[in-house]
Order: structure tokens, then C-alpha cells, then sequence
């Protein structure tokens, strides 16, 4: 015979608990419409050439993920769409997100052909943002340009001063990975301003016309595996290259390319690197700067200038093995948390109540869902 | 809320709502001695499930919720039930589930539900 029964909170998605710890969301997306954003482009030709209807899309896309989910595209949209600070609270309210940090999400800019249109409709949704989000006290991820460091320059001294710019967005893709020596200014500038740099995952996939990108047919692949491969490469491009002996106070963050990795990326450097360091001297930095090998360990730049945000978790069932892997990961000083709010995604913090791996280390618990990100943040 | 209950055929069940609490298309969700149940109307027929997906814990009772600002969405809703299918969808990431069965096909993972009878205007359901 049942004994009590309530009505439950339809308010409150995720454990009671996670109302009672600070929760630092590093990945939280909001989505202008596109007529507000035409508002924000300031050049009349760009304007024009980006309000002309011109038919068919202008370069070839690939977003088959779209094929995999219920909603198709709309999965883009699962949880809505936030447009101002009050949006984006009332989503947060849900699950017990204290603190999102917001980005505009122009996350199909990098695969674009004209840089151009490309920058002004990034330099649209930077002023979009700061009058919607930063003066409206919601500390934010300004964007910046891959494909234009110039561009990227000039955006980083328009803005990068402002109190709520809590870091500074980009993306990782299949092109030139970020410990090309082109991007020392932007790392020079990012370590003046204080500002973190958050690479997050751009529909650039894996390269089409190519054997292996064309036959790449599932989400599973294309999203689930094709990201983390960037990730990594981009990760160990940027330690091998020596960007983190010349800016050792950069921090670098990546989202959506996956984080179980870090255990082999951790060992597999390391091991390849101190067996045989004699081509280091011979990397463009290190070659400048007359220095023979690197200052640390590999590893020690992946637990001290790399972070990995944690959506989806996709933790291990048994509590043990997670612990483990969590340990293997140096989770608690590389592991962030994002929700990646919209989308079909979605990480709600439930992982950090629900296995013991999390309530039985609180320490962890803590860095993971917001000091790790609170020490990195210009908050 | 006071745990009312009913015998059907030598069965006791609970009352978990009336019938006018539930709008078409929607859910609530109770918790009975530390169960969570959600019970959804689906064209005028009720359904008992347990309330949790069993990928991530997601409460299914949100399933249908009007999206944010979602005049400028395709889809209205955050998941959704589906009277024609007898299915409700997660409000996070579409999981389906079979309302009668509590199967999920693509996983073949399974969720319990309940018996529901619906005596005037109140709704039972046997946990």
C-alpha cells in the first residue's frame, strides 16, 4: 500500500541537489533570429549580398548528423531557442545552471566560402551579444575569426576590455590546426586580456571529396568521432609546437570533441616524444627561439593549459570504472562542464548525482562543475 | 497530497490525478513511496510510466512542453506524446517509449509502467 505520494516539481529537471552546488556551464548557446542579426551587420554591401536570395547554398554541405535524429535539424533546437538574458535564465532555472557562459553559436561561419560575409556576420553576432548578453550582466564567449587573424585582432581590441567578456570563442576544424605560428598575436592578445580561448566544434567535418569523408554516412561517425579526431590533433599540434612554452598562461578549451581521450593522448605523447625529441628543435618556435626540446612533459601542458568539456558525459555505469577513468583523465584538472543547451545533446549535470564516482569526491565534483572553469574564466 | 487509494478485482490502486489536471498531449508526474510515476493523456486515454528515461534521467512529465521563444522553432515542443503511436518522446533527447510496453526499440531497453483505471473523474494507477 502506498504510504505517501506527492505531486512533483515540474519546474526542477535534474537532482534536488544540484540546486545546492555552483554550476558553471562553459557551453551554452543562444541563436539570434536572422533579422535581428541583419541589424547588427554594419557594411551595406555585405548586407546586401547577404539578404540576396540566391538559390541553392553556395558551397556543398554536409550535416548528414541531421539524418539521425527524430526531429531532423530541428534537433538543433530540442530545448528552444534563447534570444535575450531572460531566455537563457529561464532555461538555466531547469537545470540548476548558476552560471552559463553564452556563445552565439555561428557555428556554420568556418566552412563558409567568403571571408567577407564571414566577418561581418561574426562581427554582427559579437555586437548582437554585447548589447543582449554583456550589458545585461551575463558573462559571455565573444567570437573571433579562424580564418582572419587580422580581423580576429581587430574584434579582440573592439571588445576584449569589456567587463562580461568571460572568454573568447573560436572553433577547430579539419584545416590548419591552432599551433600554426600564424595565431602567436591572437595568443600574445589572449594572455594580455586574461581571456581563456574556447575552440568549439565547426560544421566543418571531416573534409568532403575525400575516401574517407564521404563514406562517413552516421551521426555516430560524423559528430561522435570526427570531432574528437580534430580535437586531439589540434590539442597535441598545439603542445608539440611549442605554443604553450611561449605562452605559458594561455588556456585552451575544447568543447563537443569528446574528453575519454585524454588517457591515450596523455601516455601516447609522452612515450613517442621522450623515446625521440630530436625533431622538436626543428618546429618553427623552438627553432626561433634557439631551445632544443620542450620545457615540460608533454602531459603536463595537457593537465596545465588544456581543458575538455564534459557533454555528453557518457559515463561508464559502474561507479569504479568511471573513477578510474575520470583518475585517468586528470579529470580534476582538465574536465569542465557544458550543457551545450539547445541542443539534441543536451547534458543536463545529472552525472554528478547520480554516480557514486562524483558524490563520493566532492573535491572532484566541485572542479569539474565550476572551479576548474571559475579559474580560468575572466569572470 | 493524501494517498488515496481504490480495490479493482482484489487490487489496490492509487490515486494519482483527475482527469481535468492532465491536458491533452501532456503529463504530470507523482511520487509514491519514493517511485516516480508520470501519467499522460493521450487522446483521452491515460498511461502510467516511470517518470525517469533510463538514459539520463530526464524527467519524461516535461514531454510536450512548449518550447523557448518556439514561434521561432519548426516544432513546438520538447518531445512529445504520440496518441496515434501510443509513444512519448523525452523532453531532452527524443527517446521514444512505448506507453503500453515501456519499450524503447532502438535500444531495446525497457522502463516500467503502470496500470491505469480511470473511475469518474479520478485517474489510479496500480505501483
Amino acid at each position: 500500500m502506498g504510504s505517501s505520494i506527492q505531486r512533483l516539481d515540474p519546474d526542477r529537471e535534474v537532482p534536488e541537489e544540484a540546486y545546492d552546488v555552483d554550476v558553471v556551464d562553459m557551453d551554452f548557446h543562444v541563436n539570434p533570429v536572422e533579422e535581428e542579426l541583419r541589424a547588427y551587420v554594419e557594411d551595406d554591401r555585405a548586407l546586401d549580398r547577404l539578404t540576396t536570395e540566391f538559390g541553392m547554398w553556395p558551397i556543398p554541405d554536409k550535416w548528414d548528423a541531421a539524418y539521425a535524429i527524430a526531429e531532423g535539424n530541428e534537433g538543433l533546437f530540442t530545448q528552444g531557442r534563447a534570444e535575450d538574458a531572460e531566455d537563457v535564465r529561464q532555461a538555466c532555472e531547469k537545470f540548476a545552471i548558476d552560471e552559463p557562459i553564452v556563445n552565439c553559436a555561428l557555428n556554420m561561419l568556418p566552412h563558409q566560402h567568403h571571408p567577407v560575409l564571414k566577418n561581418a556576420v561574426l562581427e554582427a553576432g559579437n555586437s548582437y551579444m554585447l548589447d543582449h548578453f554583456v550589458d545585461e550582466g551575463v558573462p559571455t564567449a565573444m567570437s573571433i575569426a579562424k580564418w582572419d587573424v587580422d580581423a580576429a585582432l581587430s574584434e579582440l581590441d573592439r571588445w576584449g576590455d569589456e567587463d562580461g567578456v568571460a572568454a573568447v570563442y573560436s572553433w577547430f576544424d579539419p584545416r590548419e590546426p591552432w599551433g600554426v605560428e600564424k595565431f602567436d598575436p591572437v595568443f600574445e592578445k589572449l594572455e594580455d586580456l586574461g581571456l581563456p580561448l574556447i575552440l568549439h566544434g565547426s560544421l566543418a567535418f571531416w573534409p568532403q571529396h575525400s575516401y574517407i569523408g564521404d563514406e562517413m554516412l552516421t551521426w555516430t561517425e560524423v559528430l561522435g568521432l570526427d570531432w574528437p579526431i580534430h580535437g586531439m590533433v589540434n590539442t597535441v599540434n598545439m603542445i608539440m609546437r611549442g605554443v604553450f612554452d611561449r605562452y605559458p598562461d594561455l588556456n585552451v578549451v575544447f568543447q563537443e570533441a569528446g574528453h575519454w581521450w585524454l588517457p591515450f593522448v596523455r601516455y601516447r605523447m609522452d612515450e613517442f616524444y621522450e623515446m625521440h625529441p630530436e625533431d622538436i628543435q626543428i618546429t618553427p618556435r623552438k627553432f626561433e627561439d634557439g631551445e632544443h626540446y620542450l620545457e615540460k612533459a608533454p602531459s603536463e601542458y595537457l593537465r596545465e593549459n588544456i581543458y575538455v568539456c564534459t557533454q555528453p558525459m557518457a559515463l561508464p555505469r559502474r561507479a569504479g570504472e568511471a573513477k578510474s577513468l575520470l583518475n585517468l583523465s586528470m579529470a580534476q584538472d582538465t574536465f569542465m562542464y557544458s550543457s551545450d543547451w539547445p541542443h539534441q545533446t543536451l547534458d543536463p549535470p545529472t552525472w554528478f548525482f547520480t554516480s557514486r564516482a562524483f558524490r563520493d569526491d566532492e573535491d572532484l565534483r566541485n572542479a569539474v562543475l565550476h572551479q576548474n572553469a571559475r579559474d580560468i574564466l575572466r569572470l | 497530497m493524501s494517498v488515496e487509494t481504490t480495490q479493482i478485482d482484489g487490487t489496490e490502486y492509487t490515486k494519482v490525478a483527475e482527469v481535468d489536471e492532465i491536458e491533452n498531449g501532456r503529463g504530470i508526474a507523482v511520487e509514491i513511496d519514493g517511485i516516480e510515476v508520470a501519467v499522460f493523456n493521450a487522446d483521452g486515454e491515460f498511461y502510467a510510466i516511470s517518470n525517469r528515461c533510463s538514459h539520463q534521467h530526464a524527467p519524461l512529465c516535461k514531454a510536450g512542453e512548449k518550447k523557448i521563444n518556439a514561434d521561432h522553432t519548426w516544432t513546438e515542443s520538447r518531445g512529445g506524446v504520440n496518441a496515434e503511436e501510443c509513444t512519448v518522446s523525452c523532453p531532452w533527447h527524443l527517446w521514444e517509449w512505448d506507453l503500453e510496453t515501456g519499450e524503447n526499440e532502438a535500444s531495446g531497453q525497457r522502463i516500467a509502467t503502470f496500470d491505469v483505471v480511470v473511475e469518474g473523474d479520478d485517474i489510479y494507477a496500480q505501483v
